[in-house]
């Protein structure tokens, strides 16, 4: 089983939506990939709940249509504290199987900690975007970086918190070496960046067992990269699948 | 045959290559299937005398000449550049040159960079040059070096009718003149696909549609970057075998002479 542990689908505000999205499951298709872990992001952000609560029915419509491969993310903003609670309580009942949050709050921010502890009590993970360079990132000011990710996952080592994008957010070797310290963060390869060594580094310090394919819409880097890994053919296939599918089968089962 | 036309020896100040010299490259390609790689020296890229690392690479090459095929790395705002690039060619058998404007702070519009250009052309040398090395986000805190610009490409091959340019990291020539078929510029250049995508927005079709599969060749960025993602995009292309064929090695076969 292969799972890519970040994708996006279309947000359905114009035209060509329904083609992009198609495109992605054809992606899949030719890569090999048998299911996409999917949030739906609005344009408009920080989110307000009718956009964010918009894009999850969206993501429900999709996970109706490709049920064997469409999985649910749902995406909030932590800031809208009972909106954004109350939303990811009703995806997962209706089979979400974890949390997107993007950069409207750094992970470190006290508004974030309600819902993580909700994702506990719900047993699903939470995907955070992040990143790290070595300069002032104007566009996302409040963007996490892996120190902040770190200290999330052990003030809450109960909770599956997933460092997006390893290969997507800036310095790689910064970003695997700040979760080595956490030991029950996950992190997701995704990203277009495709540096030989990555993985075998986040392989060397973080350990296989926490790393999620992932390609965030980048396909061939996604895939290429961990296909290319000089890792084990066991590591390979736990971070092609096998550790997502452990995370999935906390709540009952991969869907 | 499969051919590389976008790989590297040598090394870069801010981050450990692995695979970075002969044995370790030669290595990276048979367990790729790459029968012949294009290489020119990463060190060279900040030498103040890049001519310094194109003799490292020939150090290196040496007794690898049947699959490491030698490019140079010559700043033409640099004194001598002139009697370098006859060294290049004929003691080194350097079969093109790869241009770093933005690292050695000139412009393509530059007239010595015309010259140099010309005087590659003359010797039949191919002029590749990457749009980038590294992804800007993870640049280091000492160092911002700006992305080559594509329009900037269109008027070096408007100027250089007669020289064959590869373009190597480079994205988004489908939303300029480079990538249109009825651009009107020469077809003195093809594309490398190393961060090209094959699925979705498929530029590498889309290229392959507007300037003919001839234009575009396979370049892996090894070792600063796997060279199964390429791979693979040609692997997952929508297009027929022969097309997959000449992107993979037919193009720089030809193009190499």
């Amino acid at each position: 089983m292969v799972i890519d542990a970040h994708a996006h689908l279309a947000w359905r505000g114009g035209n060509g939506w329904e083609e992009r999205d198609r495109a992605l499951i054809d992606a899949a298709d030719r890569l090999g990939i048998d299911k996409l872990a999917c949030s739906n992001l609005c344009p408009r952000r920080p989110a307000c709940p009718e956009d964010f609560i918009q894009g999850n029915e969206w993501v429900a419509d999709s996970m109706r249509e490709y049920p064997d491969r469409i999985l649910g993310y749902a995406y909030v903003n932590p800031g809208w504290v009972r909106e954004a609670l109350e939303e990811v309580r009703r995806r997962v009942g209706e089979g979400f199987i974890g949390v997107k949050l993007y950069n409207e709050y750094p992970c470190s921010e006290p508004v974030v900690f309600q819902l993580v502890e909700l994702c506990i009590e719900l047993n699903v993970p939470i995907l955070h975007h992040a990143g790290y360079s070595h300069y002032y990132v104007a566009q996302q000011p409040r963007m996490s970086g892996g120190v902040e990710i770190a200290a999330l996952a052990n003030r809450y080592p109960e909770a599956m918190i997933i460092c997006g994008h390893l290969g997507g957010g800036g310095d790689w070797e910064w970003q695997i070496k700040a979760l080595r310290s956490a030991p029950t963060a996950y992190a997701d390869t995704s990203g277009s960046v495709v540096d030989e060594g990555l993985i075998e580094m986040a392989v060397r310090v973080m350990g296989a067992e926490r790393l999620l394919f992932a390609c965030d819409m980048s396909m061939t880097a996604g895939v290429g990269k961990v296909r290319g890994a000089q890792i084990t053919e066991e590591q390979r296939a736990m971070i092609f699948g096998g550790n997502f599918e452990r995370i999935l089968a906390k709540r009952g089962g991969s869907q | 045959m499969t051919i590389d036309m976008n790989a590297y020896l040598g090394h870069w100040p801010f981050r450990r290559l692995r695979h970075n010299d002969a044995a370790g490259l030669l290595a990276l390609m048979d367990r790729a299937g790459i029968d012949r790689a294009c290489v020119s020296s990463a060190s060279a890229i900040f030498y103040k005398n890049s001519q310094a690392g194109n003799e490292e690479l020939a150090d290196q090459i040496a007794g690898h000449e049947d699959r490491l095929i030698p490019f140079a790395v010559l700043n033409p705002a640099y004194v001598d550049w002139e009697y370098d690039l006859g060294v290049c060619a004929e003691e080194f058998g350097a079969r093109g040159l790869r241009l770093y404007p933005n690292y050695h702070g000139y412009s393509l519009g530059d007239a010595c960079c015309n010259e140099l250009v010309a005087a590659a052309a003359e010797r039949g040398m191919i002029v590749s040059i990457p749009l980038r090395q590294i992804d800007q986000r993870q640049r280091h805190w000492l160092l911002e070096i700006p992305d080559v610009a594509l329009r900037d490409l269109e008027g070096l091959v408007e100027r250089h009718p007669q020289a064959k340019f590869v373009f190597l990291n480079g994205l988004g020539y489908t939303g300029s003149r480079l990538g249109r078929a009825d651009s009107g510029l020469p077809a003195n250049y093809a594309i490398g696909i190393s961060r090209l995508s094959a699925v979705m927005a498929d530029e590498i079709g889309t290229l392959v549609r507007n300037l003919g599969a001839e234009r575009v060749v396979l370049g892996t960025g090894m070792p600063f970057k796997y060279p199964e993602p390429a791979l693979l995009k040609v692997e997952v292309l929508d297009a027929p075998e022969e097309t997959k064929q000449a992107i993979l090695g037919g193009n720089a076969e030809r193009l190499l002479g």
